[in-house]
């Protein structure tokens, strides 16, 4: 494949692994490119968490898909959450490692959710430079998400697409792209969603996610608790046809339903990149 | 302060306060903020959870949020003062064992994600010469945790597997428990008073001359003569560090 600069290797579709649905996954081995899974869930010395992830590496390539690490917050980088970090892609050699572009502690205090930064000067340098330490302590290129948000800052200054796409021009990360957050966010605050795809550097894109929405009140709040709408996936074959074959993976993590819904989900995907595959065989690394 | 640290603070600061705050949609963080810390403490004390119900257990869960502010971004470390938050918590007076399960269920945690270690090492063991024995440190399986009583814990905490009827074997007595790991799954079981300060005493680093002299005689005798076999057996005793040669 074309990945350019962000290559991991993957291609196809894959679901995000949850306890509800591991040893059904494994005795039935579904044809599945790879699994992702989140990291600080398995964040242990021993014991059970790290004895299924040594049976998904050794059936599944890899993704270990971070939400705690705090990437933008103003606290200096917890060092005991990025060595957990460290030792586990050491053990289990993931093909991806990814975290979000947003922050969840202050002055030591952690929300242990995914809070929007403003879009500034200020906090896209202080982002670049957390990115910079992290891949510098893991040795490897992150990719970094698009996080859905719930509230504009006042204080931001620079559209979500542009800082998105300087955050991985500037620190070398690649972005893990998620079509339905871009959606959700261009719904809550009213900007084209084709406009942000076409900000975002084809080559810097390592992988997409796509989830489920729902609305609650006046806003789309990204629950992961649906399937994904008819409105994403077609924003998603746009992404596809811009980025290329992105290796994508399908999230569900509230009302977690049968295993069969989201190999359905990441089915749908899967024909979505055939058909790229089928009408774009040419496509070239430069 | 710059810019980015003074809308970080008072971002951190409306999540955690109640009522409209200067952000619409601020309340979406806070709902899942929330959410997501309550479900880290039901995931971690289920026990508990089934004791006092779901009203009770996630209405003390909101007000220990407040009174022990997450402090991680691994929402494994969430929790850990429980059993201390309800040994003050005014509506679980009534309910003097839970703290003390609390500190159970805490201990399985820590079992549970706990580092493996391989079995004793009798070779190396059988060649600590009779004479150094009493300057042996035997060390405790890192997956195993002591806990104590005034109450029957380990029973509670049996019979309210998600298997079973909730009706505990005896509701009286102090237990002496230890938690352990064996493989992938944590269980729980109780020693006598004895075998329970020896492990104790292992545990802080003791000898085993040490940690068989604060033992009455008989006890000492049957902390060594029975205890210890079983305790290597069972893996909760799982390495020691031979005394060094005399000098």
């Amino acid at each position: 494949m074309s990945a350019g600069g962000i290559a991991s290797g993957l291609s196809g579709a894959g679901i995000g692994l949850r306890a509800p649905h591991y040893a059904q996954v494994l005795e039935e081995r579904p044809a599945l490119a790879f699994v992702e899974v989140h990291s600080e869930n398995f964040y242990a010395e021993g014991g059970a968490a790290l004895a299924w992830l040594e049976r998904f590496r050794a059936a599944y390539p890899l993704s270990l898909h971070g939400v705690g690490l705090s990437l933008g917050s103003v606290d200096a980088l917890d060092p005991r959450h990025l060595e957990k970090l460290a030792r586990l892609a050491d053990r289990f050699e993931p093909e991806l490692v990814s975290e979000h572009l947003c922050w969840s502690s202050f002055a030591g205090r952690h929300a242990n959710d995914l809070l929007p930064l403003p879009f500034t000067d200020e906090a896209l340098g202080h982002v670049v430079a957390r990115i910079d330490a992290v891949q510098e302590r893991l040795r490897r290129t992150i990719l970094v998400e698009n996080v859905s948000s719930y509230l504009a800052f006042a204080e931001s200054t620079i559209p979500e697409w542009e800082f998105v796409a300087e955050v991985a021009r500037r620190s070398g990360c690649g972005v893990l792209l998620d079509v339905n957050n871009i959606w959700v966010n261009a719904c809550n605050h009213g900007f084209d969603a084709a406009r942000y795809l076409a900000a975002i550097d084809p080559r810097t894109v390592g992988e997409i996610h796509l989830a489920g929405f729902e609305r609650i009140g006046d806003r789309l709040v990204d629950t992961h608790g649906a399937r994904v709408s008819d409105e994403v996936w077609a924003l998603y074959r746009a992404a596809i046809a811009r980025f290329g074959e992105r290796p994508t993976l399908v999230e569900w993590d509230t009302d977690i339903p049968a295993l069969e819904v989201l190999l359905d989900e990441a089915g749908k995907a899967r024909s979505i990149l055939a058909r790229r595959s089928r009408e774009a065989p040419a496509e070239m690394a430069s | 302060m710059t810019g980015l640290a003074a809308l970080q603070r008072s971002f951190i600061e409306a999540i955690d306060g109640e009522g409209a705050a200067g952000w619409p949609g601020l309340e979406v963080y806070r709902n899942t903020a929330r959410a997501n810390l309550n479900g880290a403490l039901a995931d971690t004390y289920p026990v508990v959870r089934r004791l006092v119900g779901d009203a009770f257990f996630f209405e003390a869960a909101r007000r220990y949020a407040r009174a022990h502010p997450s402090a991680s971004g691994d929402l494994n470390e969430y929790g850990a003062h429980l059993a201390a938050f309800l040994a003050g918590y005014e509506h679980a007076a009534g309910l003097a064992y839970l703290p003390g399960v609390a500190r159970l269920e805490w201990a399985c945690h820590e079992c549970s994600r706990s580092a493996d270690a391989g079995p004793l090492d009798f070779t190396q063991l059988a060649r600590v010469p009779p004479a150094r024995f009493a300057r042996l440190r035997f060390s405790l399986h890192p997956a195993a945790r002591l806990v104590r009583s005034r109450h029957p814990i380990a029973a509670i905490w049996q019979a309210n597997q998600a298997d079973r009827d909730g009706l505990p074997e005896r509701t009286q007595g102090a237990e002496h428990v230890v938690a352990r790991r064996e493989n992938i799954a944590v269980r729980v079981s109780c020693v006598e008073a004895c075998e329970w300060d020896f492990l104790a005493a292992l545990a802080r680093g003791a000898a085993l001359g040490e940690a068989t002299s604060t033992l009455g005689e008989p006890e000492a005798a049957h902390v060594l003569g029975m205890s210890l076999a079983r305790f290597v057996t069972e893996g909760v005793i799982a390495g020691f560090t031979p005394p060094a040669a005399d000098a």
